[in-house]
């Protein structure tokens, strides 16, 4: 029976490995596929690997003229999405990046970087009955430790209820903001990606757990509500991990026409044990260190956001805005942002025009231990501690963008975007910028360039 | 330098000529005429066309239909009932597709197989070109 279990294995393994290459994702080591660290990131992926291989060995009937978007008609339908980009950034000593999950980026790192935007994801749904589906979607793109494995972006399990009312149990993609859970499908958004200002304010993107949607009409008003409880660790490039749990975001979404209006509340319990390790240093010097340690350690400490979106999309004309802010006691601190973006489309072509700012509502220094009542043995260690909290407490965020871009339309399924972005840092802050090299000047500006190709298959 | 003006002058004129083709076809939304449905406001159809529509108005499941991605018919209904344009739906239904909340309307190879399927299916709500009205199916007039 062992036997038969191993050769079961190393047969989806090998699948895996063999459907990844032929849906064109680099896999760059399958044996840190399939070991994978955590047991439930493994399942998935023999999930997703037995999807994938049962819908090559089922090819959808065939029907000349429907195409793959007739996808209600078979059991499994298989799509995919990608976006290839560069950036440059004119300041060369401090990275880049598009999400607080990357380790580096454009600038100091790569002149023109690919890592910023580039990635490429595949789904399969398949149609269990007419109530219950599954779906799996898998990206490649720069990963916390700058390989490109494919990790698990979705896997869940929906009922529909009604058609107005669904559960989903797995892993879901959390939309804190306006398009959150869509952030990464480019074609889908009209910039090269989200304000940073405002998407890179909650350090939670994804929950495993439940989640469920009801929809209401009320005269021609649509109103979606989502409820979503659950759990997640993700791995930080800078050492550690962020665990959050206790994790529950609800949401309201009123639709009119062209209108649409979101809120959202998310709360969870989150620990980055990186930071959690340093700052327990404090706890050796007496109740004065157990004081800042209690302030700023992010052990299990309650993480609360509140958003406020709204989008006006009358057909050539898009207006969208976000407003958002954190409450973390904790060395992460508490921001505020907001950003408008405005756009027309013109025949294939949509210019657009984008203001954001990020501002901390929390202190960016503190006294730290007050050296001159230690022993002299203990003033080294006390000063490095503290230079170290003010280190993390100046890097907190503060900065505004004001961003101008095209998309596109250049050809069917695929469009082209060109982005300048002109980002002012706060008064000592490095902003979003990462991996900070003697010589940075915090406080000055940064220009961005970027030119991206998004597909969808 | 003169060249390329007279040649993205004359891709201009070729666009613009498509353009005026296109909404010179006129295109219809119909159900079966022996459906209960009589009429839907523009931005009724519109909803169940983005699949934000469970149940029509009398408790019926409605099934939306979809001519060919790219065929003219299709391209000038989204603009007739929501001002968008081919890659402006693309754009939509990849958002719901990759979010996992939707799967976009069952598709048909053209209009004579679209009326088919609305006639046989009294849930279904399609889109033809007028001319081909006649007395099976029923156009929904848009308020």
């Amino acid at each position: 029976m062992q036997g038969r279990g191993l050769r079961h294995d190393q047969h989806v393994e090998a699948c895996y490995a063999a459907s990844q290459r032929l849906c064109g994702v680099q896999v760059t080591n399958s044996a840190d596929l399939a070991h994978s660290a955590n047991p439930f990131e493994r399942e998935l992926r023999r999930l997703i690997a037995l999807l994938l291989i049962t819908t090559m060995s089922h090819p959808v009937e065939a029907d000349p003229g429907t195409g793959p978007e007739n996808s209600s008609a078979s059991m499994f339908s298989f799509s995919g999405f990608g976006t290839v980009g560069v950036v440059h950034s004119s300041e060369d000593r401090a990275d880049f990046t598009s999400s607080i999950f990357k380790p580096n980026g454009a600038g100091y790192t790569h002149s023109w970087s690919p890592a910023v935007d580039s990635l490429v994801g595949g789904q399969v749904i398949a149609n269990l009955t007419p109530q219950l589906s599954a779906m799996v979607q898998a990206i490649s793109e720069q990963n916390y430790n700058n390989t490109y494995t494919p990790h698990i972006e979705w896997a869940n399990l929906k009922y529909q209820l009604t058609p107005e009312a669904s559960i989903r149990v797995g892993r879901t993609v959390l939309a804190s903001f306006l398009v959150s859970d869509s952030r990464k499908v480019g074609y889908a958004n009209p910039w090269i990606r989200p304000p940073v200002e405002v998407y890179s304010l909650v350090p939670i993107d994804s929950s495993d757990g439940v989640d469920a949607s009801y929809r209401l009409h009320l005269g021609q008003l649509i109103q979606t509500f989502v409820g979503t409880y659950g759990a997640t660790s993700s791995n930080q490039p800078t050492g550690g991990n962020a665990e959050a749990t206790h994790q529950w975001n609800i949401s309201d979404t009123v639709e009119y026409g062209a209108a649409t209006v979101r809120i959202a509340y998310q709360r969870a319990d989150l620990t980055l044990d990186g930071l959690h390790t340093f700052l327990s240093g404090f706890r050796q010097f007496g109740l004065q260190g157990e004081a800042i340690a209690d302030r700023y350690d992010p052990y299990r400490k309650p993480l609360a956001f509140i958003g406020i979106g709204g989008m006006y999309n009358p057909g050539d004309w898009f207006f969208t805005g976000e407003w958002g802010t954190t409450k973390f006691h904790s060395v992460l601190g508490e921001s505020t942002a907001w950003y408008l973006s405005a756009g027309h489309r013109w025949a294939q072509f949509t210019p657009y025009l984008t203001y954001g700012e990020l501002k901390a509502n929390s202190n960016t220094s503190d006294p730290g231990l007050s050296v001159s009542t230690l022993p002299p043995f203990l003033v080294g260690p006390a000063t490095g501690l503290n230079a170290g909290l003010n280190g993390i407490l100046g890097s907190i965020a503060i900065q505004s963008t004001t961003s101008a871009g095209v998309r596109w339309d250049f050809m069917k399924n695929v469009d082209l975007k060109l982005q300048y972005d002109h980002t002012r840092l706060g008064a000592g802050s490095p902003g979003t910028l990462i991996n900070l090299q003697p010589g940075f000047q915090p406080g000055g500006t940064v220009n961005l360039f970027s030119a991206a190709i998004d597909f969808v298959l | 330098m003169a060249f390329n003006k007279c040649a993205r002058l004359r891709v201009f004129g070729v666009a613009l000529s498509f353009a005026m083709s296109v909404a010179m076809a006129d295109v219809v939304a119909v159900v079966s005429s022996k459906s209960a449905i009589t009429t839907l406001s523009k931005s009724q159809i519109a909803d169940i066309f983005f699949g934000k529509t469970g149940r029509w108005p009398n408790g019926v499941q409605p099934v939306p239909i979809d001519q060919a991605a790219g065929s003219a018919a299709r391209n000038e209904f989204y603009l007739k009932v929501a001002d968008k344009s081919a890659a402006q739906m693309k754009a939509y239904w990849s958002k719901i597709i990759f979010t996992g909340r939707g799967q976009p309307p069952q598709e048909v190879r053209d209009s004579v197989e679209m009326k088919k399927r609305v006639i046989e299916n009294l849930a279904a709500i399609g889109y033809i070109d007028i001319d081909m009205v006649d007395s099976t199916v029923r156009v929904l007039h848009t308020q």
